[in-house]
This record gives C-alpha cells, sequence and structure tokens, in this order.
C-alpha cells in the first residue's frame, strides 16, 4: 500500500505533502504508486477532484473524520478526508499495491494514466495491506488522522506560523512520518 | 470532430432537437472545397509568410488554446463559450444534448421489416441507378416515417412520436448474418475502431476551413465522434437468436407491373419464405406479416391495367397491399424535380468501411456519385413507407403483444405459472410437472436448445423475449421492462446465458427510457446490478464483447441522462469500459471524453454550490486531452483542454492556476504541447523547434514563440485587434508570473 498525504489550506492550496509506503507486513516505508514516476502530478490530480466529493461531504457528516469518500477506479486510488475546524482539510489517498500478473493493460497508449485494472476485494484478507475499504482500515486511518492533527495543531499555534502558509517544521514532517509507520 | 462524412448520414427526424447541427452541417459544404482545393497553397504561403496576412491570421485566430486570463477571458467568452454551450455545459446538456442521446437510443431499436423483391423489380430499380435492388431504394426513407406516428401501449393511452422509423433490410442476407460474423476476420469492434480513425483521418484530412465553422456554429468538437461511435455499436449487432430486435416483424413482398404472372409470383414469393433456402433459420419467428407491394412502372406500363391488377392483389391478400408507382427511367442532377437520396443513418460498421471512400468521393467532386430521384418518386415511396408503417405495421405488432400477453404472459403472471417456475427451480421433486401447462413447465432443460444454444421460436420463452422486445420497439417501456423482468431469471435457470444477459440489458435499459418509473433510489441499485449481471455474462460466460460493450455503453448514455446521482454510476460505468479494453485507443479516449461530460451534467443541489463534479469532469477532460495530443490530433486535443479550463473556471480561485505545483506544471506543459503541436500540424514553424516533443523544456520554446511574432507589444491592444494572435499566445506571459510567485512561496 502507497500512501500521498495531503493538508490543504481553506482556499485549496496544499501546504503540506508528504509520501510514503507501508511499514506493516514488511513494508520497507518507501511508496510504490502505480503511475510511472514522470506521471506523479497524477497524486495530485486525484486529490484535487476528490475535493467535489469532500465538499459535498462534510456537509452531510457530522464529524470531523469523514472516512473513505472517493475511489478513482482506474489506478485503484482510494482518498480518505478529516476535517479541521480552521478549514483545513487533510487527504490521504491510498493506493494498494499493483500484483506483478495484472499489470499489463489494455491500451498501451493510455497505461501510464489509467494504471492497470484495480484488483480490489480480492479474497477475505484483513490486513490493511490488502483491503483498502476494510473497518480495519478505516480505524487505522483514523488513528493517523487524529495523531497528525494533533502534531498539526501544535505547529498552527507555533507564533512564526501564519494560517494557510506552508508548513516547514521538520519536527511535524518527522511526526507525520513517525504516525505513519505507526499506524499505516 | 465533425466531418463530412459524418455529418452527411444525418438524416433529421423531425425531433432531432437542435437546429444548430443541421445548418451547421450545411453550411460547411462550400467551406470543405474550397479547404481541399486550396490547403496546399494555404499552407505554403504560411510557410514563407510570417506577417498576417489573410491565410496567417486565419490560422492563428483559430489557434486553439485560450488561456484563461483576464485579458482573453473577455475574448473567450464572447464568442466560443456562448456557442460551446450545448457540450459539456451542465446546464444545457443535460437537455438537449441527452434528448438526442435518448432519441438516438430509441430509434436503434427500431421494428425489421424485411424485403424481398422479385426479380424484374428489382431490375426496374437497378435501371434507375441502384444497385442493390428495392431494398437499397427503400432503406434510406424507412429511417424516418414522416409525419407523426401514434402508438397505443398495453393500456389504451396512445401517444405520438415524430421520430418513428423501421429499419429496411434484405431478407437474403437475413438469416445468413451471424454465421458470415463468426467467421469474419475482424471482429465488429475492430470495425468500430477502424470507422473511427477513418473519421477522425478524413477530419484531420479537410482540416482547414471545417474548424472555424465547427467553433462559431457550435459544434461541439467529439460529441458528433461520440454519437457516430453510439450509433457504430447500435447497428453493429447482426440478427441473433437471443433478442428479436433484427428479426423482421414484417416482410414485403414486392412485384412489378412488368411482371406477366403476377399473382403466381407473389405466391411464389410468399412460399419461399417459408421454405426452402430463403427460409429463415428456426430461431426466427415466422408469423410475421407479409406486405405485398405492387411497383408501377409509371413511364412503360398502364395505370387502369396496374390498378386493375392492384384490385384483384386485393381480393386474393388481403388489406395489407400498396400500389407504388415509380418512374423507371434514372434521374440525374439536372433534371427539374431531382431530389438527392438521403443517406442512410444506421450502416454496420462493416458497410460504413466498404462505402466510406464512396463518401469521399462525394465530397470532392460534389455532387457525383449518390443517386438521384424524382420529386414524385420520393414523396410516392415515403407515402408508401407511412402507409405500411401506420397501417400495418404498427397495429400488428399491437395486435400481437395484446395477444401474447394474453395468451403467454398473464399465464406466467398468474399464481400456477408463479409456480411452475418455483417448481423449476427446485427441479429435484417437480418433476412431475413436466407435462404442466402448455409446455411451458418443460423443466430446467426443456425448451432450451443446448447443443445449438437457442430457443426454438414457438416456446413461451422466445414468445416471451419476442413479447418484450415488441413493446420495446412500441415504445411502451412499461410492459417491456415489466416482461424483461419476468423472463431473466428463466434464463438463468436454463442457462441460457446470452438470453440471460440480454433480458437482463433490455430490462434495465427500459427501466431507464421509462419517464415515470425509477425515482427511488433502490430502482437505481437495481439497475445498476441488472447491468452488473449481464455484463459479466456477456463478457464471461459468452464472451460477447460486442454485446457488453453495447451493454455497458447504453448504461453510460442513460444514466448519465437520468442526471442526478446516476450520473455518477454512469461514470463509473464508463471508466469499467476502459478498464475492460472493450475499446480501442479511440474508444478509449472517447469515453474518457464520456466520464468528463458525466461528471460535468451533474448539477449542484439547492442554492449551495456542492453536489458538483466540476473537478473531476475538469481532470478527465485533461486526460482526454493529453490523449489526444499522444494520438497526434492536437485539434482535439485543445478542444478538451479549452473544455477543461470552462470547468475548472468555476472552481479555481485564480482563473486559470491551479493550487497544486505539480498539476501546475503538467497542465502548462500540454497547454504548451498542444500549441506546439497544433502549429506543426498547420505546418509553420515546425523546423526549427526540435525541442517540441520534449515537454519538459518549454520554457525555451515558449520564448520562441513569442520573440517571433512580437505578441508582447500585443498584449496591451484591445482584443478586436487580432483576437488570434492576442488569445494565442500573449496571455502566457502574463500567467506564468503568479505561477513563479507561488512556488516561491
Amino acid at each position: 500500500m502507497s500512501y500521498y498525504f495531503t493538508i490543504l489550506s481553506p482556499t485549496d492550496t496544499p501546504i503540506f505533502n508528504i509520501a510514503f509506503g507501508t511499514s506493516k507486513s514488511g513494508g520497507d516505508g518507501i511508496a510504490r504508486f502505480r503511475f510511472p514516476d514522470t506521471a506523479q502530478y497524477m497524486n495530485q490530480f486525484i486529490i484535487h477532484s476528490s475535493l467535489d466529493i469532500v465538499e459535498e461531504a462534510q456537509w452531510t457528516n457530522g464529524g470531523m473524520y469523514l472516512k473513505h469518500i472517493d475511489t478513482y477506479p482506474p489506478a485503484a486510488a482510494y482518498i480518505s478526508a478529516f476535517l479541521t475546524p480552521s478549514g483545513a482539510r487533510f487527504l490521504l489517498l491510498h493506493q494498494p499495491p499493483q500484483l506483478p500478473n495484472s499489470g499489463s493493460s489494455s491500451g498501451l497508449g493510455s497505461s501510464s494514466l489509467l494504471g492497470s485494472s484495480g484488483n480490489l476485494a480480492r479474497g477475505s484478507t484483513s490486513s490493511i495491506a490488502a483491503n483498502p475499504t476494510s473497518p480495519q482500515t478505516e480505524e487505522a486511518v483514523r488513528q493517523f488522522m487524529t495523531e497528525v492533527y494533533e502534531s498539526y495543531v501544535k505547529t498552527a499555534m507555533s507564533p512564526f506560523y501564519k494560517q494557510g502558509m506552508e508548513i516547514r517544521s521538520p519536527v511535524f514532517r518527522t511526526r507525520v512520518n513517525a504516525a505513519g509507520k505507526k499506524w499505516l | 470532430m465533425t466531418s463530412p462524412g459524418d455529418a452527411t448520414p444525418v438524416k433529421p427526424p423531425p425531433s432531432f432537437s437542435p437546429g444548430v447541427g443541421r445548418s451547421a452541417s450545411k453550411s460547411r459544404y462550400p467551406d470543405e472545397h474550397e479547404s481541399t482545393a486550396s490547403i496546399d497553397a494555404e499552407l505554403s504561403e504560411a510557410r514563407s509568410v510570417s506577417s498576417p496576412t489573410p491565410p496567417l491570421s486565419a490560422t492563428t485566430a483559430e489557434l486553439p488554446i485560450r488561456s484563461a486570463s483576464p485579458q482573453s477571458r473577455s475574448v473567450r467568452s464572447s464568442t466560443p463559450q456562448l456557442a460551446r454551450s450545448s457540450f459539456g455545459s451542465p446546464f444545457d446538456g443535460r437537455f438537449d444534448g441527452s434528448e438526442d442521446i435518448r432519441s438516438l437510443i430509441i430509434r436503434a431499436f427500431s421494428p425489421t421489416v424485411a424485403v424481398y423483391a422479385s426479380e424484374d423489380t428489382d431490375e426496374l430499380v437497378r435501371n434507375k441507378g441502384f444497385k442493390g435492388g428495392f431494398w437499397e431504394l427503400l432503406r434510406p426513407f424507412g429511417e424516418t416515417v414522416t409525419g407523426k406516428v401514434i402508438i397505443r401501449d398495453s393500456i389504451g393511452s396512445s401517444r405520438a412520436w415524430e421520430d418513428y422509423g423501421v429499419r429496411f433490410v434484405d431478407l437474403k442476407g437475413l438469416g445468413r448474418a451471424p454465421a458470415s460474423r463468426d467467421s469474419g476476420r475482424d471482429s465488429p469492434l475492430a470495425q468500430i475502431e477502424e470507422v473511427l480513425e477513418q473519421q477522425l483521418g478524413s477530419a484531420e484530412g479537410s482540416l482547414g476551413a471545417s474548424l472555424p465553422s465547427k467553433d462559431v456554429l457550435g459544434f461541439p468538437a467529439t460529441t458528433s465522434l461520440a454519437k457516430l461511435f453510439l450509433r457504430q455499436l447500435l447497428s453493429s449487432t447482426p440478427a441473433a437468436p437471443h433478442e428479436t430486435f433484427g428479426h423482421p416483424v414484417a416482410s414485403v413482398i414486392a412485384i412489378s407491373s412488368r411482371n406477366k404472372a403476377p399473382l403466381e409470383t407473389l405466391r411464389q414469393l410468399y412460399a419461399e419464405t417459408n421454405t426452402g433456402d430463403k427460409r429463415l433459420p428456426d430461431w426466427v419467428h415466422q408469423e410475421y406479416l407479409r406486405y405485398y407491394v405492387l411497383v408501377h412502372d409509371e413511364e412503360r406500363d398502364d395505370i387502369t391495367e396496374s390498378t386493375k391488377l392492384y384490385d384483384q392483389m386485393k381480393r386474393h391478400f388481403g388489406l395489407h397491399c400498396h400500389l407504388l408507382r415509380l418512374r423507371s427511367s434514372q434521374c440525374v442532377v439536372t433534371d427539374d424535380d431531382s431530389v438527392q437520396v438521403p443517406h442512410c443513418e444506421w450502416l454496420s460498421p462493416q458497410e460504413h468501411l466498404s462505402g466510406v471512400g464512396e463518401a469521399e468521393t462525394l465530397v470532392d467532386l460534389g455532387t457525383d456519385g449518390t443517386p438521384y430521384l424524382f420529386d414524385s418518386d420520393v414523396s410516392a415511396i415515403k407515402s408508401f413507407i407511412r402507409e405500411l408503417t401506420v397501417q400495418s405495421v404498427i397495429p400488428f405488432m399491437e395486435n400481437r403483444v395484446a395477444v401474447w400477453n394474453d395468451q403467454v404472459a398473464s399465464r406466467r403472471r398468474g399464481i400456477s405459472g408463479r409456480f411452475m417456475s418455483m417448481s423449476r427451480r427446485w427441479a429435484g421433486f417437480g418433476s412431475s410437472s413436466r407435462s404442466g401447462i402448455g409446455g411451458s413447465g418443460g423443466g430446467n432443460s426443456g425448451n432450451y436448445d443446448t447443443e445449438h444454444n437457442y430457443y426454438r421460436q414457438d416456446t413461451p420463452e422466445a414468445i416471451l423475449r419476442k413479447m418484450a422486445d415488441f413493446a420495446f420497439m412500441l415504445r411502451d417501456w412499461k410492459l417491456a421492462s415489466s416482461t424483461y423482468e419476468m423472463i431473466r431469471s428463466d434464463f438463468g435457470n436454463d442457462k441460457a446465458w446470452k438470453y440471460h444477459a440480454g433480458a437482463h440489458e433490455m430490462c434495465a435499459v427500459s427501466m431507464l427510457l421509462n419517464p415515470l418509473a425509477m425515482s427511488a433510489k433502490i430502482k437505481l441499485e437495481s439497475v445498476d446490478q441488472m447491468f452488473e449481471t449481464a455484463c459479466y455474462s456477456y463478457l464471461t460466460r459468452c464472451s460477447d464483447a460486442t454485446h457488453a460493450l453495447r451493454c455497458l455503453a447504453l448504461a453510460v448514455e442513460l444514466l448519465k441522462s437520468r442526471g442526478g446521482s446516476a450520473t455518477e454510476s454512469a461514470a463509473r460505468w464508463a471508466m469499467r469500459v476502459m478498464d475492460f479494453g472493450l475499446v480501442g485507443s479511440v474508444g478509449q479516449i472517447l469515453f474518457m471524453e464520456r466520464v468528463a461530460a458525466c461528471y460535468a451534467s451533474k448539477t449542484p443541489v439547492g442554492g449551495a454550490k456542492w453536489g458538483a463534479r466540476r473537478r473531476k469532469a475538469g481532470m478527465w477532460s485533461i486526460f482526454a486531452a493529453d490523449q489526444w495530443l499522444k494520438a497526434g490530433k492536437p485539434t482535439l486535443a485543445s478542444a478538451c483542454l479549452e473544455e477543461a479550463e470552462r470547468l475548472y473556471a468555476d472552481v479555481l480561485e485564480t482563473d486559470g492556476v491551479f493550487p497544486m505545483p505539480e498539476m501546475q506544471s503538467f497542465i502548462d506543459n500540454l497547454r504548451h504541447a498542444v500549441k506546439v503541436e497544433y502549429l506543426q500540424a498547420r505546418g509553420f514553424d515546425a523546423q526549427d523547434e526540435p525541442a517540441a516533443d520534449d515537454p519538459l523544456r518549454t520554457e525555451e520554446i515558449s520564448e520562441k514563440l513569442d520573440k517571433r511574432n512580437h505578441r508582447r507589444s500585443l498584449i496591451g491592444l484591445p482584443a478586436q485587434l487580432d483576437a488570434g494572435t492576442l488569445m494565442s499566445a500573449g496571455p502566457r506571459d502574463i500567467e506564468e508570473e503568479p505561477n513563479d510567485d507561488f512556488e516561491r512561496a
């Protein structure tokens, strides 16, 4: 499972980005997305497009954690969202690892964009690495979000931080990384 | 992409909604001639001349990129914005666009009328310039019946339809179609793809003058291509056992007044349709309507003789007769009352491929190639077809539906029928019920011929399916869907998978077409479920990719036209199509555009702005633009890009500036690449830009462009000076600045 975590300011500007891979079940914590290296913009496209859903879901869901809100089927990318009271939004894109045999997509020219065919929900494995919509995953993401939120509040309360500014604090980055290692 | 070959065959039915499309295609013709003639001259001129001479300014004026900075915005919103509003714009698109698609889908399932003419009739018609005989003469006119057609549904209420049509087929080729298809070297899907590519190629060829007229008159760039695709897809399925849309509802038996022994010939023709090698296969219901036509030759024969014969025919064969008066000489353009024969709208991909060369010569040389008819002939044929449809075919179908509904369906609906189907499900103890009602209790494999994979035409399952199809063609979707619903599980029990898939597909389609039903969300889920089952049965159990694709394409279009939350499942189905790899590379891009269109058509609810899917639609448009560019179609890419900008305009704080840096750079590169490719395709400025292929080195290239035309100096000037140059490259400079600013922040 590969993760791409973004904090968006209320004006949709990203103030923090991090990509990491799973550390569970022998993962080395390095993100391996299905897109080739030249197409890493896809993550941002997917995150950006899921803002449509966030805007809709935030009015219908009372909690801060909106759970899994959106899917991008061609690349099997799943988006979970978390709202903060100040209007910043945490968006986590998670993508299950690609199986080696499902790699050959049909259209040659389009394979870079479309990724490959999704192999979601196969089997009944409950580990979060395999099934992005299982309750276990939801719970793990919730834990991760809460922990990041805690560090975010601390960072945002720093007197040198202005609302909407990019977060450049290395401490915050380490904390997010640690939370990712711990829960995802 | 609009192109001559596409626009011509469209014979608009009265309800074909926007008038824009028609006028566009008509007015485009003169342009086409000019462009093909002078395109070389224009290009060479454009290469050598750098100052804005008329051809150059003409080309730059349609330069595709209108980047969204404040200056260009005023220009953009003045013309193209208005003009293009019929496509992705959620507010208009949902109404006229989808009505159009719905009408297309409805008309795709028209009753089939087989034509069987005597040798002398075919001879007469061949003299008029129709090589295929009487069938070819009737075919283009059958696609739209003039005037309103009133149909009564099963509960007795009637409704008038403006766009009703029948499909004429040649009886001789009818039964043999499936066999030839199996042995054919390439599948219909490959042919569809080929047709699309040809269409694109011919569109590129006439790149010159056809584009501005498209832009101005607001012909949306690729919806016509998508429509062509859908039309091809819907007409690519030949008569098959598991659905009866291709089976004849009626058969026209024609003789001419030249015949020496008319009544005997008619009898003989009739007999040949029942026996012998003209007999249709066993899965076609044999009791279709026979309609007898006497073709009178106005020039060589005596009308009193023919009338006498016609009266005799009526006495012998009943009321389903017609006297068609035609002139036997060939009509040429120069004749006073010559009328061009309309093109067939529903050509199968195969016919399209073999006939497309013909269409091209038509465009180039003007008028040669298509047959002409006398005005009197045209009106005679039209009134004949109207009479055939209104007085014979439709009453016959209504009658059949009523009878079958009474005799077969109601028995199934009744308590005993339910019991029957239940006992069949647990066939272990239900074996004694084999001698049940009317043969319908035949157990699991009773009626299904597992060896040849079809139901015989007189089994209740086949009749019910036919009844449902008839109801569907009569546009009584309520009855159709309830009948499909009733039989779909039976097919599953019999493991008749193709029938099973077909019934699920049509059940969902008729549910979606029914304007009254389906407000609840549960229904939507069941429709999704049905498409899922149909698709699985087609693909996995029967490996029939053509039908699977048709099913999914119908799902996409109909769910999209439903609006609301259905558009999201429409988009999901479109993504499924891409995922399954059912379509080729062009089809893949078309479906990307459909996804974008689906998302774009989702309108926000209430006063709040949420509920729209602008970002998603924009994203898919961008991807489609990228793919068009990779496919070497910069004009289409630019259209998509423009669409994407329009969609993004609502959600971005500053126009054209994306909050995410990587997105921004990707879109900038894409914009630039499209522009460069476009200019290259137009044939100028290609030689000094070897770096144009490399999207990462765009900065230098853009400077080059700027220097060449001194666009900086033009920025301050008002837009009317030269809208094209201004829009094309000038605003980029401005736009770059906030971008840089952002990256520094």
